[in-house]
């Protein structure tokens, strides 16, 4: 109906402009805030969000008062809300739209057939078309679905309408994803009274993270990828997400992490609840551990806890090693890794006559303009980054040709450079290297790959 | 005289102590070249301090030789190969093989490519007080009085040694930034020197061309330009071999060093 005519029914109507993204961002929001009742929350649709409950309902006191808590806390964020707890994804969901006149609905265990028989067809998640289908046939009840043969609405209807209702009644199992990724670990922390002053805030990371790390110490395993999520009162989640150079499960370290970050948190008006998820584990054998107030001994344990600080702030992918490789173009033969993976301690053989290599390597190599006299010659003037050098001395060529067994190195436009050191008058030597030849396609070019000290 | 000489740095250290009662020595690193050593007081460069290093000309904006100076220092640093080093750098253009020629093995070290200043100057400063590291370097063009003090008093208290390579923009930066008073122990300028040519020119030099020989050995000059507690001074040395030492120039080494006057050096900038 158009508004016009509804507005000409109902001329004190209310009306509001519909914003599906800000819906979207808002049911989004409200899947976060209910990671408080379980790691595993996602949006359901446009009107729903989806709670996987089973294994957290006992730390609320079961299901009943989970639920009563859920309903009380929305209730007081004027949000109105018909909750339903069923066995399966497809139960839950009709029974919160179509159980009649209840807006809290909890099905015991094995009860789905039953409970789902006298509920209109639409109950079964399917589309209107479909719906409007079955019931042109006098298909109106669940129930009226479960006494049909399989074959016959199959043919019919497709597929979908026996599969949603084998899912809704348990028969077919229902593969969900989670809003971002599940934890493998997870505790957390409530409060009866919100906190937002940040020296609690910080006795709260302590907390938990002190909570967090016998868990880890007994399994033998570390911390990679942390998430800590502040939730505010207003419904509002705040989030500080970390990780480690290497795994971890010291809690001074951990909580120094956290720490460094705290001021990003914003806790409005009060915070309610604090859970610290860990997303990722590696194996950390015992040893690893420093007595606290004793130097540790192992060199790699020492610099771990600085790479993590570096890391939070400026990302892991900040922080590299150089590492050697058996190449001879030259900027295969140095490359940077980064300084969590493992160090490859293959020595690399290098040829004991090689020519000097340059203390700096541009990587690209920076054009210049060159002058040369013969076909062979080194430049004997070249401007690079505006400034002019003139060639005193000069050794080469070396010639490097690209690694033909490579796919990707092949036919390039550098696939033969003539490498030259060269000296200017001030003393600065540089390498300079031609690619192309005389007589080819295109002119040779020159370049400036790296400076000698 | 000449026992007044000698007490001098005995004095040095009683009036240090007074200053500053609390501070650990660190120790000094010798260059194991007698004319550099005779003018660093203690006799070498001193470890746990902040020792800045400059450049000259175009090699202003690229740090080449004051990267190869330093890496010939941080590898005789800590002897034995222990220990990690930390390099701050905006700009990731450190190549594995030029520095194993000067004495560091690249796998002692951890870069750590930050784009801005500031963040590099936190980065040294979080370096310099951690365990397990052997030396702090952070190339760095802006570096404010403050920041410098902060990082020399870090440095102090954690013993390990740190290098400020100053890498400027552009000129105009330079400009600006050069002559400027900071909290660094020493400052040292390494200029690149034309190298002397080989005695037998290398056949594949273009020597037909008559217009130069093949690249010698590269020189440098080292300039000392302020040093606490010594005097500056210049010398022309050839660069740092594969152990990291420096060796005087051939033609120099039977002259001494010529000290060279402080308002010299104070006016050249």
């Amino acid at each position: 109906m158009p508004l016009a005519d509804a507005l000409s029914f109902h001329p004190a109507l209310a009306t509001a402009a519909a914003e599906p993204t800000e819906d979207a961002a808002a049911l989004r929001r409200l899947a976060e805030w209910c990671r408080r009742y379980s790691p595993w929350t996602a949006p359901d649709g446009t009107d729903g969000v989806r709670v996987e409950i089973t294994g957290s309902a006992h730390l609320w006191g079961g299901e009943t008062a989970l639920a009563a808590d859920l309903a009380a806390r929305l209730d007081r964020r004027h949000l109105a809300s018909r909750i339903a707890i069923a066995d399966t994804v497809g139960a839950a969901w009709a029974m919160a739209r179509f159980a009649e006149g209840k807006s809290l609905v909890i099905l015991p265990s094995g009860d789905c057939r039953a409970a789902l028989s006298p509920l209109p067809v639409e109950a079964l998640r399917l589309d209107p078309a479909t719906a409007q289908g079955l019931r042109r046939v006098g298909l109106k009840r669940v129930g009226d679905l479960a006494a049909m043969p399989r074959d016959a609405l199959t043919r019919r209807f497709g597929e979908m309408v026996a599969r949603r209702l084998d899912q809704a009644q348990g028969d077919l199992p229902e593969p969900l994803s989670p809003l971002g990724e599940a934890p493998t670990r997870r505790v957390r922390l409530s409060f009866a009274e919100p906190i937002a002053d940040p020296a609690d805030l910080m006795r709260a990371t302590e907390r938990l993270v002190e909570d967090l790390v016998p868990r880890l110490a007994r399994e033998g395993i570390g911390a990679r990828r942390l998430d800590l999520a502040f939730h505010r009162i207003d419904g509002r989640v705040e989030q500080i997400r970390l990780g480690t150079a290497r795994p971890s499960r010291d809690p001074r370290h951990l909580a120094a992490l956290f720490k460094e970050r705290l001021d990003t948190v914003d806790p409005g008006l009060g915070i309610e609840d604090v859970i610290l998820a860990v997303f990722a584990v590696e194996p950390l054998s015992a040893e690893q551990i420093g007595f606290p107030g004793h130097p540790t001994s192992c060199e790699t344990s020492g610099i771990a806890p600085l790479l993590d600080r570096l890391g939070n702030r400026l990302g892991l992918a900040a922080l590299s090693r150089l590492e050697p490789r058996a190449s001879h173009i030259p900027e295969r033969a140095s490359v940077l890794v980064p300084v969590g993976s493992a160090h490859s301690r293959t020595p690399v053989a290098q040829a004991p006559d090689k020519p000097p290599r340059p203390i700096r390597l541009f990587e690209p190599q920076e054009a210049v303009e060159a002058f040369w006299l013969l076909p062979d010659d080194p430049p004997f003037r070249f401007t690079w980054r505006r400034r002019r050098h003139r060639v005193t001395r000069a050794d080469g060529p070396e010639r490097i040709a690209d690694e033909w067994w490579r796919p990707e190195g092949c036919g390039t436009v550098d696939a033969i450079r003539d490498y030259y050191r060269v000296e200017d008058e001030e003393g600065r030597r540089f390498w300079l290297f031609r690619s192309g030849f005389h007589g080819g396609n295109q002119p040779p070019r020159w370049f400036v790959h790296g400076v000698f000290s | 005289m000449v026992e007044e000489r000698a007490c001098l740095p005995e004095l040095r250290e009683r009036i240090r102590r007074i200053e500053r009662p609390t501070l650990a020595v660190h120790g000094v690193l010798p260059f194991g070249v007698d004319e550099i050593d005779r003018v660093l007081p203690g006799g070498g460069l001193t470890q746990g301090a902040l020792h800045e290093i400059l450049g000259v000309g175009g090699d202003e904006e690229d740090g080449a030789l004051a990267a190869a100076f330093a890496a010939g220092i941080l590898g005789r640093l800590a002897g034995t190969g222990e220990g990690t080093v930390l390099w701050c750098l905006s700009r990731p253009d450190l190549y594995g093989p030029g520095l194993a020629a000067h004495g560091l093995d690249p796998a002692r070290l951890v870069l750590v490519r930050a784009p801005r200043d500031s963040e590099i100057l936190w980065a040294m400063e979080e370096g310099l007080r951690a365990t397990g590291i052997a030396a702090v370097v952070g190339e760095v063009g802006a570096l404010t009085a403050v920041a410098s003090r902060r990082l020399q008093l870090a440095a102090e208290r954690s013993g390990i040694t740190a290098f400020l390579l100053r890498r400027w923009r552009d000129g105009g930066q330079a400009m600006r930034e050069r002559n400027l008073p900071n909290a660094a122990v020493t400052r040292w300028r390494i200029a690149a020197l034309p190298s002397q040519p080989p005695p037998i020119p290398s056949p594949a030099s273009g020597g037909g061309n008559g217009w130069g020989t093949g690249v010698g050995r590269p020189r440098w000059r080292v300039e000392l330009l302020r040093c606490r507690g010594g005097e500056p001074a210049c010398w022309e040395v050839e660069e740092a071999d594969a152990t990291g030492h420096v060796s005087l120039a051939a033609a120099l080494a039977d002259r001494p060093a010529a000290p060279v006057s402080a308002e010299g050096f104070r006016r050249a900038g």
